[in-house]
């Protein structure tokens, strides 16, 4: 196993692999708390269509991911606000328009392109050194951003009315939150691709929320979670000579349920 | 008590949305030091009426002043000055937070961005716990609580706000009458000990009419504030709640009220 970690590749995907971990389940906790679950699936699929047309129009793929990823969250954003439609029903109709984009751009390609599929489905091994710049770079950026703003984004999840009442600037870091997300689907896509990076949000955070009733340790536990099963993941995939994404997604599923299962929560009702 | 001052003043403010108006032409005052009840059926404007406090709402006319500030330029760290418990139900029960760590919110909006809540703040958050008589359980989760032990928490973390004004929105809906007389006794307790002002919203008259200095009556307009003794009159209250009241040689008041949630 050991000799693995020479190659430059297995390098490359370990690294990118366990900053998407640790990038997606810490947002993950304000996604799951906030109740934004739906809109990180909408994102993901968003920032893949600009990525469909950067491909059709021979552009680089990052600067259309973020454009389409960010224009989707703040007219989702805009529509909450202004309460003209339920935040699922507006977010439903741009996920699946978003997508009808994606492949309506991948038809109009006059050739085969198997790079597009993999920002669909995942490659981690096949992140280029450069491709492991950006995704560092950007985690980075989210993370501090994260780190900074911790307080008022705690806030905003648990009860942002309130929030606003007492003085945080609600609205701004409710934007922030959103825009946060979109950039997270961005630089998660090349790793366990749109359809996948989904589970990478929502899996480690549903899983945290199980053994804790604190809000720091809910966030902490669910970086480890995600860092070890995106890592873990990685390995299998190599051993078993089975497709990445899938295999970080099910052994973060497997330890969901494994989560649910051994509950302290739920041991506690059961007691109870 | 102090020099008083206005902590709130509304001249012919009206609210509402386009289309329909919540509160029409209020002229009212609140000075420092008071304990006023804001009274009202189901619908009365009551919770626009909070939302303006807060300075979450402009009025459509006539002006607002909160502390010495219009309110369409109310700065954050004036509503920091109002500690503000919001209605019972509006609340995630599984929301994986300590009691400790709901509390520290309060100080979010006095810190202000980019600053860390330090010892000084974890100090200001154990004496408002201590206030509510919830310190032992600083580390239980939040959700573990019964519903008078949560506002009670709630009440803390507007106190770690370190307030001048403690609004409050229907604190004794939904919670037990031994645990709504537990409330409102701490509540008359934070009015004499730190000298706070306080603005209580409630469709339960009985409950408050004997502590507070002055009510307030709404419905979609200011009917009447003055001493409750003056505001409970059969021939006002009954312009306002219609057939639903009684009223007792004793001068109590009874109002059929079957919704919550005003």
């Amino acid at each position: 196993m050991l000799e693995l970690l020479s190659y430059d590749f297995m390098q490359r995907s370990l690294l990118a692999a366990a900053l998407v971990g640790a990038l997606c389940s810490v947002i993950g906790v304000f996604v799951v708390l906030r109740g934004l679950a739906f809109v990180g699936a909408g994102t993901a699929h968003a920032a893949f269509a600009g990525v469909a047309l950067a491909y059709l129009i021979g552009f680089p793929p990052l600067p259309l991911a973020i454009l389409f990823g960010l224009a989707t969250v703040w007219v989702t954003g805009v529509m909450e606000e202004q309460g003209r439609m339920k935040l699922d029903v507006s977010i439903g109709i741009l996920y699946t328009a978003t997508m009808a984009l994606a492949i309506l751009f991948i038809g109009l390609m006059k050739t085969y392109n198997a790079e597009v599929y993999g920002y669909l489905f995942g490659s981690v091994l096949s992140v280029t050194s450069e491709e492991l710049h950006i995704i560092l770079v950007l985690s980075v950026l989210v993370l501090g951003l994260i780190v900074l703003f911790s307080k008022e984004l705690y806030f905003i999840a648990f009860d942002q009315e309130m929030a606003e009442a007492s003085g945080v600037p609600a609205r701004r870091m409710y934007y922030l939150l959103l825009t946060l997300i979109a950039l997270t689907m961005v630089v998660s896509l090349k790793t366990v691709g749109a359809i996948l990076v989904f589970a990478m949000v929502l899996i480690p955070a549903s899983t945290a929320y199980q053994l804790t009733h604190s809000l720091r340790h809910m966030t902490a536990y669910a970086a480890v979670i995600g860092t070890t099963s995106a890592v873990g993941g990685v390995l299998l995939s190599y051993a078993w000579d089975v497709p990445t994404g899938p295999a970080i997604v099910l052994l973060a599923t497997a330890v969901f349920f494994g989560s649910v299962l051994f509950s302290p929560k739920r041991l506690r009702r059961i007691v109870a | 008590m102090a020099h008083s001052h206005s902590i709130v003043r509304f001249e012919h403010a009206t609210f509402g949305f386009p289309g329909v108006v919540a509160l029409q032409d209020v002229t009212l005052e609140i000075t420092s030091g008071e304990f006023v009840g804001v009274i009202g059926p189901n619908g009365s404007g009551k919770t626009t009426l909070c939302k303006a406090i807060l300075g979450l709402m402009r009025p459509l006319a006539g002006t607002l002043q909160i502390f010495d500030c219009a309110c369409e330029k109310l700065q954050c760290h004036h509503r920091a000055k109002i500690g503000y418990l919001p209605q019972k139900g509006t609340i995630d029960r599984n929301f994986p937070i300590t009691v400790l760590e709901t509390v520290m919110m309060g100080r979010y909006g006095v810190l202000g961005l980019l600053k860390r809540p330090g010892p000084a703040d974890r100090d200001i958050a154990l004496a408002a716990l201590s206030h509510v008589g919830m310190l032992d359980h600083r580390h239980d989760a939040l959700g573990h609580l019964s519903g008078g032990q949560q506002q009670r928490v709630f009440i803390a973390r507007a106190l770690a706000q370190q307030p001048q004004v403690l609004l409050l929105d229907e604190p004794t809906t939904g919670i037990d009458i031994v645990t709504q007389h537990s409330v409102l006794d701490l509540i008359k307790r934070l009015h004499q000990d730190l000298g706070l002002t306080i603005v209580l919203i409630t469709h339960d008259i009985n409950m408050i009419r004997l502590h507070v200095d002055r009510l307030v009556l709404l419905k979609t307009k200011v009917y009447a504030a003055g001493l409750p003794a003056d505001v409970l009159k059969p021939d006002i209250l009954s312009q306002v709640y219609g057939k639903d009241l009684i009223i007792t040689d004793k001068d109590v008041v009874i109002v059929e009220d079957y919704h919550y949630h005003g």
